[in-house]
């Protein structure tokens, strides 16, 4: 400490040295750097933090969005880049969150260059604290504290928000609008799925074409059948499974969609918002005597010209549902104006398949239970002449039937750019006073001598 | 603090009062002296700074009469040599002669060389033999000039100028690496432009000369301006600055050029490896604060920032690196070389 010798009245006067002065001055230096250094960690700390959260966000939202509106497969490989996108991002912005964070020295030496203070802080912070000043060491902290407005931290950095909260937003608004799509897009299948409970179609097993399932799609449909179609129904599908298997390119893909499945319906939650009416289907047999090996080998059919043109697919079975490899798709060339072609038209959003022939359709329409709707244009085609009698059974309608559940979901084919909406089923043709119902009847006892005209009836 | 050093305080000069000297000499030297504020700045610089100048420039671009002008501005004792090839080392240093005595005894006299004065023009220096050249060494490393096993000292402030002529470089010997590094700076002089030739022509073609006003009195001249040199190295550097003058050197050299950058991520200089063959020495590094000090005080800070370094790393490095054939052969000269460096090194700043 210096004393200042001034000759005056009382003798020798003790003030507050210089030394003391330029120390609190110092002291307010510093604290003003601490400062400005709080405020730069704080905006790194922001920016880091935004950023991740922006990253992940929007990254959420892209495979949210990526789940609903793309096929398993695309998803996946949508899911992987978003997710890596999104990991690199994240890494990134640690990395420079981590190399914006100021020590003090850094802080002085922004506060010079955005004050113009030219080295002032940053000598100031340096030789602070050394044992031997230079002479000029008063001057350079008068100096600085006299330039102490121009390093103010609101001047130095004016923001308490980092800019990188716009990134945030716009991850925000992007979840947000994919989310209002999304729900929109949701709602609208739902709609449908509740719309389309339109009774039964009647599909002929032989112009199933049986495939590997997408799993993304639930089992929604019900297929009612003799126990004998569905057993060759069962083989086909087993036979179709065996056939994908065999091929070790199908297997994996297989394995992707079931993979890829599974994770949309878990970002998507499908699984519990599709439980809307089934679909049902009635399953028939045009070729009842055939064989169940030749009825069950796609190949053997595919070489008949039968399943090979197919247009519909109606396709699963209890096996098949479960594992969710096979695969309903829509019946593209199904008679215009239809139910089977107003499902291919709903289900078109299913990945394109081999084209159909419109005149194999197996899809009829089939009378709404009880609604006194319109009826299809083969009604009992698929009766078994040779079962056409048998035991009373005085049981309810379609009791001796047993259930399947296959895959089919409705699908909104307005979510999709230039697509038309959903078109509920036309009603066509009133069912005359004449025309029964194609619903398998109470079996009743009928008289032997009538049987035998019956069957001849049947039989052609 | 006894009254004493109360009085050396008080005449010791403020750095107002270096802004406002350097100023004042550098307009009187202009009055001679049309255009070239930088190369002036740059010598008024060394020469408070502690160091020696080469100046390097065509015939009549003014290097005499600068030299000149500075010594009558300075009222400092002034000598100049011509430096021819038959030129020996005792016509600058002196040398002694065999004198009769008072008792008609002979014995011998050391009788002082042109070199004996505050302030040396060694005009066209690269003319003399390299023996001759280093006679200059002792000198401007030591101030002081041994002569048959004498020491004599050189009175402060000793400040040599050295002027170089570019052309006519037919039986001229450049300057050796060691001495050309004892150069503080090396200052260009290039042909002035139109205005200030006509200024040149209309201010020395008249019948009135330049009335250059000295400064100092010849009596204080001196202590005046070793005064200012000792102001100038009490300029306080911070460490960062002393690493950026660190980096920045090492970069010149070929072996070094790799530098740490921003996260200590390597900034490599592909112009140093590929056309310099040696970079600068530790007296590169020297020059540049020294320099930088100089910058600062006339910017009235006692500190000194990354610009000034900058701003002075031509003048303090160009003649301290070597270049090699390539650099000839692709036309790359020193200048452009540190311009390089400079560009990388400045992204190394914290």
């Amino acid at each position: 400490m210096l004393f200042k010798r001034t000759a005056g009245p009382g003798g020798v006067e003790c003030d507050v040295t210089e030394t003391r002065r330029d120390q609190q001055k110092l002291w307010l230096i510093l604290f003003q750097i601490k400062g400005v250094r709080a405020r730069l960690n704080s905006l790194a700390l922001q920016q880091s933090l935004f950023f991740t959260l922006a990253f992940l966000i929007g990254g959420a939202a892209l495979i949210w969005g990526a789940a609903i509106f793309l096929s398993p497969l695309l998803f996946l490989l949508a899911a992987f880049a978003v997710a890596m996108f999104a990991l690199a991002g994240i890494v990134r912005e640690g990395r420079r969150g981590l190399r914006q964070v100021a020590n003090s020295a850094r802080a002085a030496a922004i506060a010079d260059q955005r004050g113009d203070l030219k080295g002032r802080l940053a000598t100031v912070l340096a030789l602070g604290e050394a044992p031997k000043h230079s002479p000029l060491w008063p001057y350079l902290v008068e100096d600085a504290y006299s330039r102490r407005e121009e390093f103010v931290p609101a001047r130095i950095e004016p923001r308490w928000i980092s800019r990188a909260i716009f990134a945030l937003l716009a991850a925000g608004l992007m979840a947000l609008a994919i989310a209002f799509s999304g729900l929109k897009s949701r709602n609208q299948v739902r709609r449908t799925v509740a719309g389309g409970a339109r009774g039964q179609i009647t599909a002929d097993i032989g112009n199933l074409d049986i495939r590997p399932a997408d799993p993304a799609l639930e089992p929604n449909a019900e297929i009612y059948a003799d126990e004998k179609t569905l057993r060759k129904l069962e083989n086909r599908l087993a036979a179709a499974q065996h056939d994908a298997d065999k091929n070790g390119l199908s297997r994996w893909m297989n394995k992707a969609r079931n993979l890829a499945g599974d994770l949309q319906n878990k970002v998507t939650g499908q699984k519990t918002e599709n439980s809307g009416p089934p679909l049902r289907l009635q399953l028939t047999d045009r070729n009842p005597g055939q064989g169940e090996d030749s009825a069950s080998n796609p190949s053997s059919e595919d070489s008949s010209g039968r399943n090979g043109s197919s247009g519909s697919r109606a396709n699963s079975g209890p096996g098949t549902a479960r594992n969710g490899e096979t695969e309903p798709a829509p019946p593209t060339g199904s008679t215009p104006g239809s139910d089977a072609d107003q499902l291919a038209h709903n289900r078109s959003a299913l990945p394109a398949q081999p084209g159909p022939d419109p005149a194999d359709s197996g899809f009829q329409d089939f009378a709404a239970g009880g609604s006194g709707g319109g009826q299809g244009s083969s009604h009992g085609s698929g009766s078994d002449p040779n079962g056409l009698f048998g035991p009373d059974s005085g049981r309810t309608l379609g009791s001796d039937n047993f259930k399947i559940t296959i895959e089919a979901q409705a699908s909104d084919e307005s979510s999709r750019s230039g697509s038309p909406g959903y078109i509920p089923p036309r009603i066509r043709v009133s069912l005359n006073s004449d025309q029964y119902p194609d619903e398998p009847l109470e079996r009743g006892s009928v008289p032997a001598a009538d049987q035998a005209a019956i069957k001849r009836v049947f039989q052609r | 603090m006894n009254e004493t050093e109360a009085a050396t305080l008080s005449e010791k000069p403020s750095i107002a009062d270096f802004a406002r000297i350097f100023r004042r000499v550098q307009g009187e030297v202009h009055k001679a002296i049309i255009g070239h504020e930088q190369a002036v700045e740059e010598l008024l610089s060394a020469l408070f700074a502690g160091g020696h100048v080469l100046i390097e420039g065509v015939p009549g671009t003014g290097k005499t009469t600068l030299v000149k002008t500075l010594g009558l501005a300075l009222n400092l004792s002034f000598n100049r040599v011509q430096f021819t090839v038959d030129l020996m080392p005792a016509d600058i240093t002196g040398t002694r002669v065999i004198l009769g005595g008072n008792e008609g005894r002979r014995e011998f006299s050391f009788q002082p060389g042109p070199i004996f004065c505050h302030i040396l023009l060694a005009d066209e220096i690269n003319r003399a033999t390299p023996k001759t050249q280093s006679a200059l060494l002792e000198a401007m490393a030591e101030l002081q000039v041994t002569i048959g096993g004498t020491t004599y000292p050189l009175a402060p402030p000793y400040f040599v100028m050295a002027t170089l002529n570019p052309i006519e470089m037919e039986g001229t010997y450049p300057l050796p690496e060691a001495q050309l590094d004892r150069f503080l700076f090396k200052v260009r002089l290039r042909y002035p432009g139109e205005e200030e030739m006509v200024r040149i022509v209309s201010s020395t073609t008249g019948p009135e000369e330049a009335g250059v006003e000295t400064v100092f009195p010849l009596s204080e001249a001196a202590s005046r301006v070793e005064g200012l040199k000792r102001l100038v190295r009490e300029v306080m550097v911070a460490p960062p600055v002393e690493h950026y003058v660190a980096r920045m050197v090492r970069a010149t050299q070929p072996e070094n050029s790799r530098i740490l950058g921003d996260l200590h991520a390597p900034v490599h200089v592909e112009a140093v490896n590929r056309y310099v063959s040696f970079g600068s020495s530790p007296r590169g590094a020297q020059a540049l604060i020294m320099g930088a000090k100089v910058r600062a005080l006339l910017d009235g800070r006692a500190n000194i920032d990354y610009e000034d370094v900058d701003r002075i790393a031509a003048a303090a490095l160009e003649h301290r690196i070597m270049l090699n054939y390539a650099a000839h052969s692709d036309n790359v000269d020193a200048a452009h070389i540190v311009e390089q460096v400079v560009k990388a090194v400045r992204s190394t700043r914290p």
